[in-house]
Order: structure tokens, then sequence, then C-alpha cells
């Protein structure tokens, strides 16, 4: 009855509130809010609660949803998001037109989301599937301008990926006779090898897509930096996450761990984490070139992604453990980045990182939060990123990856630099005149960038309160359980202790900022005085932040071209002047015409008395 | 019980009265299509319940066949007669105040007998009989394209008239064909004494009738005329032919096929026809930016995927292309309806000119989107369980060749995705519209457009609704005995 009562009310809620939206705005934008809080708290309410309902049936299947640790944990995860964010828009959409419409997408996609997760049979995930990317598509595009362009690349390539979807569902429905998740994984240990690889390609190239694995990730960086600020932290930190669960789904839900080892002889195993591998690093430096914030960010949510399949393909128990761990880190961390850099461009008005700078003091607590986020992103000790992480690479390592385990790191030092960018870009340096009167963040945005730094912080010191959800997971899918503490994993092949890494921390810190005290004879050399030998340079035309890292983009930029995307390009050119040119079929001359059907009759004709076809 | 030959009489008759009406009682004229169809609609569904069960066989003069003509009222020809008095009676509500100029009774007169062309067509039992429907509709359908006196409407109602035409002399030539070689026109009677098309003397009538019924019903390379003529005639006129008129040429088909001649082997010819059919008409639509001229296209990549799906042959299959017939009357109707008016007050048939009607005439707009979502197969749209019926039925089928023809064709539904997609963008997403001649479509015209976005909802949440009158409809194509036995008793 839960499950139920949750779907309608996301549903329901989100035609209602653009209905009252009709009416009144204050009312609207609080049902919103009420109808995102309370879907948080009934969500909260179900944890630990398994069971499975049908619900209705469509053609002759039932409609079945679930719920269990799985289920909960993507849940809770999409419905914080969504709540913060429709907190956020409160401030950040006043003032915009088809706020309404806004609102109804937003909440329409929150429900889809849900869907999603909580269905418990391949058709209502298919249908909640689709709601779910048109009405994502429906609000990239909302912003006009190139999020045209940006949301039809993202819905062409979003069918693409559900066509590919429907035949694997479609084919497991001729082969078992069901769609029901539990059934069909209990059938398929019988499926040959051929057919299961078959299946897992098809599940591969519709969840990739969605969550934008390389080399099918080009949608994402322009749906993402083009939709509006708080829908970009729901694309970011959730849409895209639905893939993860989608291949969660597919390889451990359905085909259970020792299936998909044994995939194709080991070798689907091997290409996914290579593609991880390299959706990790492509997209880390592509990040570092950007200029546009939100397009940063954008990129480097596709490397994250990497980190994640990466974690989640190992196919161990530990990789498992640290790649939901870094799904739900990437959450917290990648919705408050999105949302700190809308917070900006709403008071600034600009997101391009060479003509921010500075504001530290005129935004300290979005300061605050993309510091939190950031550290985050980098994985710095003390920050949920760095458990994750941590977790990932050591089971690179235990696993005898030394290769993809360089990777992840590369991708880390990679996330250094783009994250020094952003943060150096927009709060440090010197401020430009025309944003001296730039005022912080409203309350309305102040709110989630608390909570959502307090995530990051809190799991960053106390791991356990979520691994031992996530343990609890890796158990249902057949995996050992391990040994989970408040504070880290005491595994045998080496603990983590966050009590150590904070005790070391401190200890570090009192001796830098001892240093720091004994060695403080700072020179303050005024900016005009050490640059250009004292010639007086006019402050708003000179900006440190233009051109940052430049010298080594001359190195990597030929490198770091997205080929992808100049492939897809050149793909949809040759289909254009090929149907221009199927179109000049019907050239309009009558003659042309006849002659079309007596040709066509002459054929069928000539079929039988000359070929004998028939 | 009522007689269903009502529903050929009742048009056939009102289409006669309308000239004569117009000697005094000319306001009144335009109601009596929406009041005829609304009659014939209640009484197909009335229908409906028995026909199932049993179908209903009339003969007509008393004779029985294969003496006489007969009408063999089945779940086929109950639930084509459904959705052509549905969407008959809703294109002529639209039509109250849409059609204003030109010979309005005229319009109504052979509006009319269109309708009764496509009922008699999928009632009768006799293939004469089926000819001669077919002529009215078609010739109906020839005056309707060019009824404006525009001279593009003329132009291609003049070539439409000549390629219809060479499709019916052939078809008639086959028909002589067969009655010189049986020396009966009823179908049944036709049936009984067939049962192989290998022959020559056999296998030349069905490829006659394969073409000439083809041009009727858009099959590629036979469908030249359809997007000069859909996309010139006024909106209510291209709504019913795209809805109605093309389907009845693939029902004519089919019953020749799976009726008449069993040739279950050309099936999969058949289904190659469709994909091509499909993958030509999608790919038309795609490079179009005259929206009348991308629906009409577009009907015909749905046409394709109609005739793929009646190819599959298995009852899934066939009960998947029946429901695709389905959604593609209802959507497309509700298409170019929608387009009607956004044409109207924009003024030209351009996409880049129903920029920014999002805000001018948004529930026109919401319904067009909605009617693009289902034609795509997005749930949870009508579109989507009659898509997913296709696909199921292809893949059950368990063969290689099949699944890379399903490829194919889901591979025209992404492309038909990214065309309808940009048109919603431009509608809501491009461009501010400060004219003040933009403004929503009337009230009669609201109704009919969203009678059908409620019927595409209803049907795509709650698919069942539809199912039995599918399944009995495909076990009539499928049982070429059973019809024989039902007809001659």
């Amino acid at each position: 009855m839960l499950i139920q009562s949750i779907l309608i009310i996301a549903f329901g809620g989100a035609f209602l509130t653009y209905i009252l939206g009709k009416a009144s705005s204050a009312l609207r934008d609080f049902l919103a809010v009420l109808i995102s809080v309370s879907l948080t708290v009934l969500i909260f309410l179900a944890y630990g609660k398994t069971g499975e309902i049908a619900f209705a049936s469509f053609m002759n299947l039932p409609l079945v949803l679930r719920i269990n640790h799985l289920s909960w944990f993507f849940a809770i995860a999409i419905q914080t998001v969504t709540t913060l964010s429709v907190i956020f828009s409160l401030s950040y959409m006043k003032g915009k037109e088809r706020v309404d419409f806004y609102y109804l997408m937003m909440l329409l996609c929150n429900s889809a989301m849900l869907g999603i997760v909580l269905s418990g049979d391949f058709v209502s995930f298919y249908i909640f599937w689709e709601i779910m990317s048109w009405s994502a598509f429906l609000l990239i595009s909302y912003n006009r301008g190139g999020a045209l362009y940006a949301g039809m690349k993202y819905i062409v390539m979003s069918i693409i990926g559900s066509m590919c979807m429907l035949i694997g569902i479609m084919s497991l429905y001729s082969t078992y006779g069901t769609l029901n998740i539990r059934e069909i994984h209990d059938l398929i240990s019988t499926a040959s090898g051929e057919y299961l690889l078959f299946i897992s390609i098809l599940f591969l190239a519709a969840f990739g897509v969605k969550s934008a694995l390389w080399p099918i990730h080009v949608w994402l960086p322009p749906a993402h930096s083009e939709a509006p600020s708080p829908f970009s932290a729901v694309l970011s930190s959730i849409l895209i996450k639905m893939g993860i669960y989608g291949f969660v789904l597919i390889l451990y839900v359905i085909s259970g761990a020792a299936l998909y080892l044994g995939l194709g002889g080991g070798s689907f195993r091997y290409i996914l984490t290579l593609l991880a591998a390299i959706t990790i690093i492509i997209p880390t430096f592509n990040a570092l070139m950007q200029d546009d914030a939100k397009r940063l960010l954008a990129w480097s949510s596709i490397a994250q992604i990497g980190y994640i399949i990466l974690g989640i393909s190992i196919g161990t128990s530990l990789g498992l453990i640290g790649g939901l761990f870094h799904f739900f880190n990437h959450v917290a961390f990648k919705a408050l980045l999105f949302l700190a850099v809308g917070a900006i461009e709403y008071r600034t008005g600009t997101r391009d990182l060479n003509s921010l700078g500075g504001l530290i003091k005129k935004m300290p607590v979005t300061f605050i939060a993309v510091l939190a986020g950031t550290f985050g992103l980098i994985g710095i000790p003390l920050t949920n990123g760095f458990v994750s992480k941590w977790l990932i690479y050591k089971t690179l390592i235990l696993n005898n990856h030394p290769f993809l385990a360089f990777a992840a790191l590369v991708g880390t030092w990679g996330t250094i630099l783009y994250s020094y960018k952003l943060i150096h870009n927009i709060f440090l340096g010197q401020l430009p005149e025309n944003l001296e009167h730039t005022k912080p963040a409203p309350a309305s945005m102040k709110l989630p960038f608390i909570i959502l730094s307090v995530v990051i912080v809190l799991f960053g010191i106390l791991p356990g309160i979520p691994l031992k959800l996530i343990n609890l997971i890796t158990a249902s899918l057949g995996f050992d359980l391990l040994n989970i503490n408040i504070w880290g994993i005491a595994s045998e092949s080496g603990p983590l202790n966050i009590i150590n890494i904070f005790a070391a921390f401190a200890v570090a810190l009192i001796v830098v900022w001892f240093f720091f005290l004994i060695s403080g004879k700072k020179v303050v050399i005024s900016q005009d005085n050490s640059y250009a030998a004292g010639i007086d340079v006019p402050k708003g035309k000179y900006h440190y932040t233009v051109d940052f890292y430049n010298p080594m983009f001359r190195m990597i930029k030929p490198y770091f071209r997205d080929y992808m995307d100049e492939f897809y390009s050149q793909l949809v050119k040759a289909l254009a002047s090929l149907s221009d040119r199927v179109r000049r079929l019907y050239c309009g001359d009558l003659g042309v015409y006849v002659i079309y059907i007596v040709l066509f009759l002459s054929i069928l004709v000539i079929s039988k008395i000359g070929l004998n076809l028939w | 019980m009522v007689n269903p030959i009502l529903l050929i009489i009742a048009p056939l008759s009102a289409a006669f009265i309308i000239p004569l009406m117009g000697y005094g009682l000319k306001r009144i004229v335009k109601f009596i299509p929406p009041l005829v169809m609304g009659f014939n609609l209640v009484v197909s569904l009335s229908l409906a319940p028995k026909v199932i069960k049993n179908p209903i066989i009339v003969f007509l003069g008393g004779f029985p066949p294969p003496f006489g003509i007969n009408l063999y009222v089945g779940p086929l020809g109950i639930l084509f007669s459904c959705v052509i008095s549905l969407v008959g009676f809703i294109v002529s509500i639209y039509a109250l105040n849409y059609i204003k100029q030109g010979a309005e009774q005229k319009y109504h007169a052979l509006y009319l007998l269109l309708l009764t062309g496509a009922t008699g067509i999928v009632l009768t039992g006799d293939i004469f009989n089926l000819f001669v429907f077919y002529e009215i509709l078609c010739i109906s359908s020839y005056a309707l394209v060019g009824y404006t006196g525009e001279k593009a409407g003329i132009e291609s109602a003049s070539k439409y008239l000549i390629q219809g035409s060479l499709g019916s002399s052939l078809i008639l030539i086959a028909i002589a064909l067969l009655y010189g070689k049986f020396g009966t026109l009823n179908m049944a009677d036709m049936a009984s004494r067939i049962d192989s098309v290998h022959t020559m003397e056999l296998f030349f009538p069905l490829v006659l009738f394969i073409t000439g019924m083809g041009v009727e019903s858009a099959i590629f390379p036979l469908n030249a005329w359809l997007p000069d003529a859909h996309s010139s005639a006024p909106s209510t006129i291209s709504a019913i032919l795209s809805g109605i008129a093309i389907k009845i040429g693939i029902y004519a088909l089919c019953r020749v096929i799976f009726t008449i001649f069993g040739a279950t082997d050309i099936l999969q010819f058949l289904m190659l026809l469709g994909l091509v059919t499909l993958l030509v008409g999608e790919f038309s639509a795609f490079s179009q930016d005259n929206i009348k001229r991308m629906l009409a296209y577009s009907s015909t990549g749905q046409i394709g995927l109609i005739v793929f799906a009646m190819g599959v042959g298995t009852q899934y299959g066939i009960s998947g292309g029946l429901f695709q017939f389905t959604t593609h009357a209802l959507s497309k109707s509700l298409l170019f309806l929608t387009t009607g008016y956004m044409i109207y007050r924009a003024g030209s048939m351009k996409i880049s000119a129903l920029e920014g009607m999002g805000k001018k005439m948004p529930l026109t707009s919401v319904a067009f989107t909605i009617g693009a979502f289902s034609l795509i197969g997005l749930p949870p749209f009508i579109g989507f369980p009659s898509k997913f019926m296709i696909v199921y039925s292809v893949l059950a089928r368990q063969s290689g060749l099949y699944i890379v023809f399903l490829a194919l064709v889901l591979a025209g539904t992404v492309i038909e995705g990214a065309y309808f997609f940009k048109v919603i963008q431009a509608i809501y997403f491009k461009g501010e519209r400060k004219d003040d001649r933009a403004k929503e479509a009337p009230l009669s015209a609201l109704i009919p457009v969203i009678i059908l976005v409620l019927l595409i909802i209803g049907i795509g949440i709650y698919p069942k609704v539809l199912t039995s009158i599918l399944d009995s409809s495909a076990a009539e194509l499928l049982d070429r005995i059973g019809y024989i036995k039902e007809a001659l008793k």
C-alpha cells in the first residue's frame, strides 16, 4: 500500500501542482514543496520494508511494484535531490516563463524515476522509463536557444537506447513468458550463453546511453549545461543514475554475479571495465578544457559515472559496495555543485568561468558549498568521496587490475585540476568590476547547500551509516556480508578506519599550522606593483582567470577533441542527405509516378514468370 | 437487433438528401454528417459484442450467396466500421466551423459518400460489391482533395485521380479474371475454390490486386499521390484520408490476401514491402519543412508499419497491426485536426511559421504533442501498446532475420521521433509570437480534439477495451475456413 501511495502522490501531485499554478503561483510553490517533502518522509518511512504488489495489468501482463533495500536506496536519493532542487527552484524560477509547466515536468520526471526503481517488472519499468525520457526532454529544451539542439540530441539518443531496451524486454518476454524481474531471475540460469550475451548487449546500449557511458555519452554535456540549473542537478545526480540502476538490475538482480562474470567467457566484463576506464579518462580532460561552469560539471559527471561503473563492473562485493557508495556520493556532491553554479548564475547572470572571479566575499555560503562539493568530488579524506574512491581503488588493486587503477588515478589528478579551476575562477582571484554589487544567494538556495554539504562531510566521517545499508543490498544480491562498523570497513585485506585518518589529518593540520606560524612573515605586494614593472594596469580589462591552464591545453587539446561527437554529427549529416535523396523519389512528375506503378506490377510478374520466385 | 445494412444506407441516403436540402435548408446541412456518423457509431458499437461471438450475415435482396450479394459483418468489419464512424463523427464536428468557404453542401455530401464507401468495403462479402464501394470511396476522395478549387488542390487531385484510376482498373481486371475462372463473385465462394496461388492464372490476379489496392493503401512505390493529395486538401479531409481512406486499402488488401487467396507464402514479401514503405516514408518526412507534407509522409511510414505487422502473419502480429491501425486513425486525425487551426492562424504550412504557438494556442499544442507522442509509441498513450504488440509478435517468431527487420522498423521509429520532437520544440520553445491573430481554436474544433486526446490516453492506459475485438478480428482473418463456412452456411 505504501508504495502505491508514494506513486499516486507523486503523479497526482505533479498534475495538481500544474492545475493549482493556473490559480496562484504562491500556492503552487507551496504545494510543490509540500509534495516533495511528504514524499521524502514517506519514502523514509518505507526503510527496511520489502514486498511486491501487483497493481494493474497491461496487455495481460501484471504490472508489479516492489520495494527492497536496493530500490529504497535509489528512491531516497532521487527524492532528496528532487526535494532540494524544488526548494532551490523557488527563487531560481521566480518570474520566469511557464513556471507551472516547469514544476509539472520536474515532478513528473521525479515520479517516473521513483516508478523505475519501484517497479518489479519490465513493462512498468519501460513505461516509467519512457515517461522519464520525454519529460526530461521537455525540460532540457526549456531554455530555448542552444537548449533546443541539446534536447534533440538527448531525445534521439534516448529513443535509440529505449528501442534497444524494448527489443531486449520483448525478447525476454517471448522466451520466458513473464516479465516479472524476480521470475526472470529464477528462469535465466537456464539460458544459453549467447542469448544472455545478446540480451546484455541490448540492455548495455539502453543503460549506457542513459548513464552516458563512453562512446554514447555525447548527449550529456549540452543537455546538462543547457537545462535550467535545478533540473541540471536532477539530471546529473539522479537521472543518469537510472542507467546505473539498470546496470545493477541487469547484471546482478537478473543475471547474478556468477552468470555475469561468465558472460561471453568473461569478455563482457572485460569490455565493460575498459569502457568505464575510458569513460573516466577522456571526459575528465574534456572537463578541464571547458570555460562554461555547467559544461565543466557535466563532463565531470560522465567521468564520475566511469568510476561508478568501474566499481560495479568488477563483480566483487567490495567493488559493488564502492560503486554503489560512489553513486550515492556523486548524487550529493554533483547536485550541490550544479545548484551552487545555478546560484552563481542567478546572481551574476553568467556561468562563464572567464568572466567570474573573487566572489568568495560576496557569496560565502555558496563558496563553502562549492568547496565541500569539490572536496567530495576529488575524494579528499573526511569527505564521502574519499571513502567510495578508496573502496574502488582497493577493489582494483585486490583484483589485480593495476592499469584500471592507474586510469582511476589519472582521473583523480584531472579532477583535482578542474575542481581547482572551478573554485578559483569563480571565487578566488580578482572581482570583476561589474560583479561588485553581487548579493549572496537567497535563503531557499542556501538550505539545499547546507543540507548537502552536511551529507558530504557526515558520510565522510561516518561512512558506516550508508555502508551498512549498501552491505545489505549486496548481501541480497548474493554476496557475503562484510564486517562494517560506523567508522568504516574491517576487512581481512586491510581495514578502512576513518578515525585513524581523522587523527592523521588533525596532526598534519597542526604541523602545517605550526610552520605557518613560525615562518609567517608575509610581504604584501600590490598587484599593480608586481606586474608590468609598475606600469598601471586597468583592473577591469585584465583578468587572471582567462585562459586558465593555457599551456596545458595547447599540449592536450588535439588529443581530447570529442571525436565521438564529431563522428555522430557526420552520421546525422549523412542520414539527412540520404533522407533528402529519398524524398526526391517523389519528384512531382505524374509520368514517373505511373511508371512506378507499372514497374512494380511488372517486377512482380517477372519474379513469377522469369525467376519463378514464388 | 439492428440491421447492419443501416450502416451503409444511412450515410448513403443522407449524402443524396444533402443536395436536395440545399433548396431552403442550407443552414442545417452541416449538422447532418455528425448526426449520421453518430448514428453509425452507436449502431456499430451496439453490434460489436454480438459480432465478436458470431458474425452476422445479411443477404441483400433475399438471395443466399453465391447467387446474391451478402454482407459479412464479422469482428474485423465491425472494428473498422467503429473506427470509421468514430473518426468520421469527430472530424465532422470539427468541420462545422472549419469548412466555411467553397461548395459547402458538396463537401458534406462527398464526405458522407466517402464514409459510405469505406463502410461498404469493410462490410461486404462480395468482391464486385467491394469494388463498387471502393470506387465510391476513391472518387469522392479525388473530388474532396480538389474541392477548394485552388491550383495546388486541383493539380494533386488530378494526379491522384490518374494514379487511383490506374489502380482501380487493375483491380477490375483481377476481378474479371477471377470471375472468368470461377463464375462467382462471392468472396467466400471464390475462396472455397482457391487452394493454391502458385498457378499463373491465380497468381496474376493476386499480383493485380496487390498493385491496384496498393495504390489506395499507399504502399511504396505506389504511394506517390499521397503527399500531394494529403497536404493540399483541407485539414479535415487530410484527417479522414490519412486516418481512414488509406487504411481501407489495407483492409481490402488483407481480405484478398488472407481470405480469398489464403496466400500465406507471400507474407514475408508483405513484410518487406511494409518495411521499405516505412523507411521511405520516415526518411521523406524527416527532411520536410511543410508540416502537412511531413504528416502525410509520416502516414506512409505508419502504413508501412501496419503492413509489416500484417506480414508477420501470426494471431498476435495481425492484432498488433489492427491495433496500430486504430492508433494511427486516432493519432493522425488528431494531428491533422490540431494543425488545421494552427495553419489557419499562422497563415502558412511551414513548420517555422508555427513557432511560438504553444503559448497562443495552448490546448491545441498540447493535443498535437500528445498525438505525436502517441505515434512515436511513447507510454502512456495508445501508440505504446500497439507498438508493444508488434514488437512482441515479431520476436515471438524467434528468427534472426525478423530481428534484423525489427531493428530497421525501430530505426524508423527513431527517425519519426526526431522529426516530431523537432516540431514540438518549434511549437513550444522557439520564437516569440507577437501577432494577435493567433488565438485558441474555436470550441467546435476543441471538442473533437479533446475527445481524441481522451481516447488516446484512455486506451493507452487501459488497452484491454480493444483486445477482445482485436483478437477475434485477427482470428477472422487467419481462419479462412471459418469465414467460408459462416458465409456459405
